[in-house]
């Protein structure tokens, strides 16, 4: 964890690791042609991170959702400007994303999870436009919830009028165990028509031939299904977009799965 | 039960308003031909206009009750209906443009139109013979259609009252709602309004409140109906008003195939259409209901043009069945959702639905499904066409209720867009609130490429042919869910309605 | 037959045919051969009628019509036949549908009458034997799920229905086992008649083995350079282009 610099409320940031607690209102401008990495620190207030990616220049950010709150993070794509971004939702909270794509050859990819237990309600918005022609944009979203937790993953990519050639994906899946709730509404909003979007959302269990493989090989039912759900949730980590958090991610997702 | 019906408002939270440009114009024109439609043809001379005038009020309620000769545990229920009605706004949530529509200047009641008969094919109105003959609707029918006096080639008396006797041989009622509630009172005293209650939504209060007239069919337990309703309705397809009213009873065990509507061009002068479709299915029956809706779309100006603004919804008890088809090409705007409500445990679902749109058509169609029982099943297949400047949105609710244990669902929701001026929209939502569900849901979205038009040109299909042939072939797997018959003139029509979008 | 004199064609502002001048003759074979990007595809598309190319300079005539005035469907139902390279797959269209409409506009466009269900029933099955193509594909969506095989079957099967004048093969060998190879190129030459004339695009001389070619042209940046028998295709599987090339690069 080298250079790793703490961002304030606004300005500009260059190559490097930054952290940035959102715990206040930011405005942060991504300096064009750099490679940044920012990890976001979490805390339970309102807050609203304006971002902006200036042409050709690549973020990685990382935000885990442990103290809850309200987080509402946008991200302006500027020309070949370029996004990978890593969400944990791990609590109670509200946590909404929205991606401006507004000059060509952008790209935007989004990798999260939500995981709920006990009574947590929790909400994830994520929306995605396409404003110029020649972007791309990958979402995709899994989602645990159980016990009495209500989890809601609503996504929308809205594809402007000549905004030719894009090329979207969504995808939302989800867990539901025991008496949670979740609900799901990923959405498209297409006005041109050169354009390839898809979007997918399932709902159900995990399957239970591999469960079955697993007893059979000695594992109780309750551990062979937080077993397969661990595996679910945990590519989001070990994907992670900044590789060296993905220990850490991983971690904080095995210790939620134990309160399942 | 209906409080999770009603979710379906949680849209309007939802949505991104799209506004498209409607002129102040366009509002007026639809207002004057609201107007001019219903003064065409005016009242029943025995009726003092100036004492009931335009707009809605108990008073109207009373004479279109009266008009029709019903008891008045019916007039209550529109009463009623109407005083629902009057605490409710006007929904805003769909991804549509409608002009604001002044419910106070709308006659809620007009006599039966008189047709005008014509003596020969020759009178009729040579663009409408051609798009008959494109469908490739028999002679028989196209005069009837058109209006010609059938009764000189076609002795259509004796064919109803075959129909009739067949039907009744097998216990089958099957009438215009006017009627039942005259003759069997106890039956719709049971089930009308008791899958779409008035409360369910300002269409179907408005509905309750002044539906003029529509069908009820009724199959007996553990009947099977022995031909397509279709085939009778079509026959005698009358105009049925703008605020339809149809009840389908299917018993334990029966089984009845319905088809509602027709390819061909229905010329109708009333603006705003609100029906309401209610469809119950007792323990183990099956119904098959399909729908072709071509309703005159407006010009390619987008000026005029039917409002299509429809609730269907089907409840299914025990192992019951409902399948929903629809193929919708008319209307400049259609807004609706035929729906299953799941209550019984092992009931399925499954709604199939090409929507077309072209020129400046508006559509915001889909179904929810909402599983109670347990083992509901249910399949949503839909494939929505947008072409010239239209917007075509699929909407879904699948929503799976607390004790609806192994519920499955599977969505498949496709676009095909002709033309970078039209807009295809996806919006479903799914709720989950039983861990032992699995939903699936899916959406795509293409349009016609390049290579396949130079791939059919160099075969030899022209550019208009073969945009028709890929438009059917995307559209196959819901038109094979059509009776037959259907099914060939519903393929002629998509393509058809497609005419003029490719240049 | 076929006459291309100085054809010029361009996608956007690139250049790619550059002076074409070709002759076929009825009941001839020409083969086109030439490395990756020399603009055989181009060709065989433009001759076609791909409105992707835009002609810039030069004549084609076909049967002494005009051929570049004429849409890409009056080319087909004239009698000129494109066997794609990458034939496209067109979902929820049945084959069979497919066909059918196709071999009826041909018909139409000659003053015939639509055939009988039972009429084209009969063809169908009778072409799908020259191909060896199972016949059960017919009833599924056009290309849709074909393998690499099945596709180019089912291009020289529908050449056996369209019967054409004049079949531009563009690679049809590309991605065929020998087998598969064998049969398409047997289809092909059991097509062949004193009447028609075939112009088989390809990299490979394995092709050529099967179909004996009149002429071979070798295709290099835009223009044919180079002209001669069935024995130049040898000598190119032995020696590769370059020999060619330098001499070009020479003049």
């Amino acid at each position: 964890m080298q250079n790793m610099v703490a961002v304030s409320s606004s300005g500009k940031v260059g190559s490097g690791r930054w952290s940035l607690v959102a715990d206040h209102d930011a405005q942060i401008v991504v300096e064009g042609g750099c490679r940044a990495e920012i990890i976001i620190a979490d805390s339970d207030a309102v807050v609203k991170l304006n971002i902006t990616v200036e042409p050709n220049a690549l973020l990685s950010v990382v935000h885990a959702v442990t103290a809850g709150g309200t987080t509402t993070i946008d991200y302006t794509l500027l020309e070949g400007a370029s996004c990978r971004v890593t969400e944990v939702v791990l609590t109670s909270s509200e946590l909404n994303i929205s991606a401006r794509l507004d000059a060509p050859m952008a790209s935007f990819e989004l990798d999260g999870a939500f995981i709920l237990t006990g009574d947590e309600r929790g909400s994830v918005k994520v929306d995605v436009a396409h404003n110029v022609a020649d972007c791309t944009s990958r979402t995709s979203f899994k989602g645990v919830a159980s016990g009495r937790a209500t989890g809601r993953f609503s996504g929308l990519v809205y594809v402007a009028p000549d905004a030719q050639r894009t090329n979207s994906e969504q995808s939302s899946r989800n867990v539901v165990i025991g008496d949670a709730h979740i609900d799901t509404l990923p959405q498209l909003e297409i006005y041109a028509d050169d354009v390839k979007c898809s979007h997918g959302a399932t709902v159900g269990q995990m399957d239970s031939e591999a469960v079955l493989y697993m007893r059979q090989r000695g594992l109780s039912l309750v551990d062979a299904k937080r077993l397969q759900i661990e595996g679910f949730v945990a590519d989001v980590a070990m994907h992670s977009s900044i590789s060296d958090t993905a220990e850490r991610l991983t971690e904080l997702i095995s210790a939620k799965l134990e309160t399942l | 039960m209906f409080a999770l019906v009603n979710s379906f408002c949680y849209f309007c939270t939802l949505i991104i308003k799209h506004c498209m440009a409607m002129s102040e114009t366009k509002d007026k024109d639809i207002l004057n031909s609201l107007e001019t439609s219903e003064y065409k043809y005016g009242f029943v001379t025995d009726i003092e206009t100036d004492t009931i005038g335009r707009g809605l009020s108990e008073d109207v309620i009373r004479l279109i009750s009266e008009k029709k000769g019903e008891p008045e545990w019916m007039l209550e229920r529109r009463l009623k209906a109407y005083r629902h009605w009057l605490t409710m706004k006007h929904p805003n949530w769909a991804h549509l443009d409608i002009p604001e529509i002044d419910f106070q200047d709308v006659i809620y009641y007009a006599a039966p139109k008189q047709k005008k008969v014509l003596n020969s094919m020759d009178e009729v109105d040579p663009e409408l013979k051609r798009t008959f003959d494109k469908l490739g609707i028999p002679l028989e029918e196209q005069m009837a259609l058109a209006g010609v006096a059938v009764d000189a080639v076609m002795d259509s008396v004796s064919v109803k009252t075959t129909f009739r006797e067949t039907l009744a041989e097998k216990g089958i009622i099957f009438c215009s709602i006017s009627e039942a509630i005259k003759e069997y009172p106890e039956l719709i005293k049971k089930y009308l309004g008791s899958v779409v209650p008035y409360t369910d939504n300002f269409y179907s209060a408005l509905n309750a409140a002044v539906f003029s007239d529509g069908s009820f069919c009724y199959i007996p337990k553990g009947v099977r109906c022995p031909m397509e309703l279709s085939t009778y309705f079509r026959i005698n397809a009358e105009g049925t008003g703008q605020f339809e009213r149809t009840l389908i009873v299917a018993d334990e065990g029966s089984y009845v195939s319905y088809l509602e509507g027709c390819t061909a061009p229905r010329r109708d002068e009333n603006q705003l259409h609100a029906a309401v479709v209610e469809i119950v299915v007792e323990k183990d029956a099956d119904v098959k209901y399909s729908t072709v809706q071509n309703w005159y779309p407006g010009d390619k100006d987008g000026k005029g043009g039917i409002y299509n603004f429809v609730t269907k919804r089907g409840l299914c008890r025990e192992g019951a069945h409902l399948s929903w088809t629809q193929v919708e090409t008319g209307s400049a705007i259609t807004w609706k959702y035929p729906s299953c409500v799941l209550l019984g445990d092992n009931s399925s679902g499954e709604f199939y639905s090409v929507a077309m749109t072209n020129n400046y058509q508006q559509a915001d169609t889909g179904t929810k499904m909402i599983h109670i029982g347990r083992n509901t099943r249910s399949r949503i297949v839909s494939k929505g066409i947008s072409a010239g400047k239209s917007q075509n949105a699929y909407r879904g609710l699948v929503k799976v209720a607390k004790g609806a244990e192994n519920a499955r669902n599977y969505s498949q929701c496709d676009s095909l867009l002709i033309g970078d001026k039209c807009g295809a929209h996806t919006f479903p939502v799914v709720e989950c609130h039983n861990s032992t569900a699995v939903l699936e849901h899916e959406a795509t979205t293409s349009k016609i490429s390049e290579d396949q038009l130079f791939y059919c040109n160099q075969r030899g299909l022209s550019t208009e042919d073969a945009v028709g042939l890929i438009v059917n072939g995307y559209a196959r797997e819901v038109l094979a869910k059509l009776p037959m018959e259907f099914a060939v003139e519903a393929q002629k029509l998509l393509s058809l309605s497609l005419e003029g979008s490719v240049g | 037959m076929l006459k291309v004199e100085n054809l010029h064609a361009s996608v956007g502002d690139k250049e790619i045919l550059k002076g074409i001048n070709l002759e076929v003759k009825a009941g001839e074979v020409h083969a086109i051969m030439g490395p990756n990007g020399s603009g055989k595809s181009t060709l065989a598309s433009v001759l076609a009628g791909n409105e992707k190319f835009t002609v810039t300079e030069g004549k084609v005539e076909f049967e002494g019509e005009n051929l570049l005035d004429l849409a890409i469907e009056e080319r087909s139902r004239k009698g000129i036949f494109l066997g794609f390279q990458y034939p496209v797959e067109i979902p929820g269209v049945t084959m069979a549908n497919f066909m059918k409409l196709a071999v009826n506009e041909h018909r139409k466009a000659r003053g015939e009458e639509p055939l009988s269900a039972a009429e084209y029933l009969k063809m169908m099955r009778e072409k799908s034997a020259i191909v060896e193509l199972d016949p059960k594909l017919t009833s599924r969506s056009v290309n849709e799920g074909f393998s690499g095989g099945e596709k180019k079957k089912n291009e020289i099967f529908q050449m056996a229905m369209l019967n054409p004048k004049l079949a531009i093969l563009d690679e049809t060998d590309s991605g065929l086992d020998i087998d598969a190879l064998r049969i398409v190129a047997t289809g092909v030459t059991r097509l062949h008649t004193p009447e028609n004339a075939t112009v088989v695009i390809t990299h490979y001389q394995r092709l050529l083995d099967y179909i004996v070619p009149d002429y071979v042209h070798i295709l290099y940046k835009g223009r044919i350079i180079y002209t001669g028998d069935k024995t130049l295709a040898l000598k190119l599987e032995k020696e590769g282009y370059d020999w060619l090339i330098n001499d070009y690069k020479e003049e």
